[in-house]
């Protein structure tokens, strides 16, 4: 089948303008990207679902693999961590509400080439083509920051406060001395019940005040997900692989020289990105041909939300017989949010967060073809239950030997922030 | 040569099934996890290599099956405390656990940089083994017995902070007697 396109010359803010009426009008899923961050993708629009792969227990990874390749076209969507656990054979018997992956296809998409400033609209039907080409046109060009409804006036709950975060933070040094993990995130969730809240609008403020490489809006039943990642798991880019792991958090309040030097010179840091640079590596090697892994630019840094972030470039070549899903499914969940040996990491983790992670540290993911993927490691991420009217956000901070507990639980709530400040509550003493 | 790497659930295996790949260019190497070793025959191996993993070497007993083997066998951090504690040696908590950081030891008159990852170490050599390597702190870097063709490495040849892996592959090879 071929797939015709309209390309319409646009601005990314008439481009963005255009994608956020669609969200709001026609339950369009966004992908949105800054420019210039290191793990910059594609900014996607995905309108009309025509299907959907909606993932519970039984789901498998051939399941997913027909989804996206059996028929044309790209497949938009999340995958929950609580899938990752699956795959990775770790038990857990906590209470989950959202499913524990969602794709769709969709009838048309809109695109942005930053490069020619256009807008490219694909679709089969030729007058959904023209529609949302003419909507494009019609978008303007400047558009006010809408003020965000509904959002909630008092402190969070907390999945973990600052002693229960700070004792899990003890519980892992512990496990750490012991040779069972080498390093481990631990996270909290902070929620609120805020029923009148309009939570695009709110992804929408974020993404003004704080842009970030891989924001994605994306409605899964009654649930949104709000998710304004600065990570890249994993793209595959017609077999080259690119993982780009953080690690390595310094919060700024004004650029300042030097501020990059003490995070690279920072042996904690270091030794905290080289683990995880060495854990990717691995992941990837499953699928990846002999002697095409490297990491170039280990202890790069860029600037996202007042947080200077540390990262590396792991590289490979996918391996013949291989597809970008096996590679994906085999490394998933990504190893910055799990930690190091992954698996055992994740029982600990299972065992001394409270909350189910849900979505929160799976991955946003685009697949357009068996050699081609892009995807997000979803943190900073929230999510929205529309008939509950509950808000809840998760952070989390990476443990290692020389962790001290209070500074893991101050770097969670930097990380938590932006969420925090737009609910104009932020309380390091939210308990 | 065939090469039989067994998975001790880590982290790092690929790494090391990659490096074992280009270090022995023609060698096939298969990677088994150590949940399926009991129905494994460790003889019908040119080349056993133990790999690293979470926990102490006493939660692996089935690795006796490979000592017993007679065949050379590598181990890696665990892979080496479990070579270690099969022959009588033990390992304790190490002070200060040292994870993702790189070390200098002399190795074979030499110096060079290797990649460290372990909360535990080696507190008392088993019976044959001798001492290879220390780092400055006189922690045991590597260990081995030329006779049963058993050798460890403490550190990471694997790592992408170790910049002569292959080396150490090679030198694997040649002191166990390989080929």
């Amino acid at each position: 089948m071929t797939r015709s396109s309209i390309s319409v010359s646009a601005s990314r803010a008439r481009f963005e303008a255009a994608a956020l009426a669609l969200a709001r009008e026609r339950g369009a899923d966004l992908v949105f990207s800054a420019p210039g961050c290191p793990a910059r993708t594609e900014p996607v629009v995905g309108v009309d679902p025509v299907a959907e792969l909606v993932f519970d227990e039984g789901t498998t990874p051939d399941d997913i693999r027909e989804f996206c390749f059996g028929t044309p076209g790209p497949a938009l969507g999340f995958i929950s961590y609580s899938y990752g656990m699956l795959l990775r054979g770790v038990a857990s018997a906590k209470a989950r509400r959202f499913p524990l992956g969602h794709l769709k296809k969709y009838a048309a998409r809109v695109e942005f080439d930053a490069d020619g400033e256009r807008a490219l609209v694909f679709s089969a039907d030729p007058a959904l083509r023209g529609e949302l080409a003419a909507r494009i046109e019609a978008a303007p060009e400047h558009t006010a920051v809408e003020p965000v409804r509904g959002l909630p006036r008092r402190a969070p709950e907390s999945s973990l406060g600052r002693a229960g975060y700070e004792a899990g933070v003890r519980e892992t040094l512990a496990r750490i001395r012991g040779g069972h993990t080498y390093q481990l995130n631990l996270s909290t969730r902070f929620s609120w019940t805020c029923p009148d809240l309009d939570p695009l609008a709110l992804w929408a403020s974020l993404w003004r005040r704080h842009p970030a490489p891989f924001y994605a809006w994306f409605s899964s039943g009654g649930h949104r997900v709000l998710s304004t990642s600065p990570e890249r798991f994993l793209r595959v880019a017609d077999g080259r692989v690119l993982s780009q792991p953080i690690k390595g958090t310094l919060r700024f309040d004004a650029p300042a020289p030097g501020l990059a030097e003490r995070l690279t010179g920072s042996a904690k840091e270091a030794a905290e990105l080289s683990m995880i640079v060495d854990l990717i590596r691995n992941d990837i090697s499953a699928h990846c041909a002999y002697g095409s892994v490297r990491v170039e630019n280990h202890k790069s840094v860029f600037a996202v939300d007042n947080l200077l972030q540390m990262y590396a470039d792991v590289r490979g070549e996918l391996r013949p017989g291989s597809d970008c899903l096996d590679l994906f499914l085999d490394a998933f969940p990504g190893g910055s949010v799990t930690g190091c040996p992954k698996r055992r990491s994740m029982e600990i983790i299972e065992e001394l967060e409270p909350h189910a992670r849900e979505l929160f540290c799976g991955s946003m993911v685009v697949v357009r073809d068996e050699r081609t993927l892009d995807s997000s490691i979803a943190i900073r991420t929230a999510l929205f239950d529309a008939a509950s009217g509950r808000l809840d956000v998760y952070a989390g901070s990476g443990i290692v030997v020389d962790s001290v507990p209070a500074s893991e639980y101050e770097e969670t709530l930097a990380k938590a922030e932006k969420f925090l400040d737009a609910a104009k509550i932020f309380d390091t003493e939210a308990t | 040569m065939d090469v039989l790497l067994i998975d001790n659930n880590d982290s790092f295996t690929r790494n090391l099934e990659h490096l074992l790949a280009s270090a022995l260019p023609g060698a096939r190497v298969a990677v088994e996890p150590y949940a399926r070793l009991g129905g494994l025959d460790p003889a019908g191996w040119d080349f056993l290599v133990i790999s690293p993993g979470p926990g102490g070497p006493e939660e692996y007993p089935d690795h006796a099956r490979v000592l017993a083997s007679g065949r050379p066998v590598l181990g890696v951090c665990l892979g080496m405390q479990v070579i270690n504690g099969l022959c009588g040696g033990r390992t304790s908590p190490l002070c200060g656990c040292v994870h993702g950081r790189t070390d200098v030891i002399d190795w074979r008159g030499r110096p060079r940089t290797v990649a460290r990852y372990h909360s535990l170490h080696v507190s008392e050599v088993g019976r044959g083994l001798s001492v290879l390597a220390t780092n400055a702190a006189g922690v045991v870097m590597a260990l081995g017995c030329r006779e049963r063709r058993l050798l460890g490495y403490q550190f990471h040849p694997e790592s992408f902070l170790t910049p002569d892996g292959e080396e150490f592959i090679h030198d694997a090879v040649e002191y166990l007697g390989i080929r």
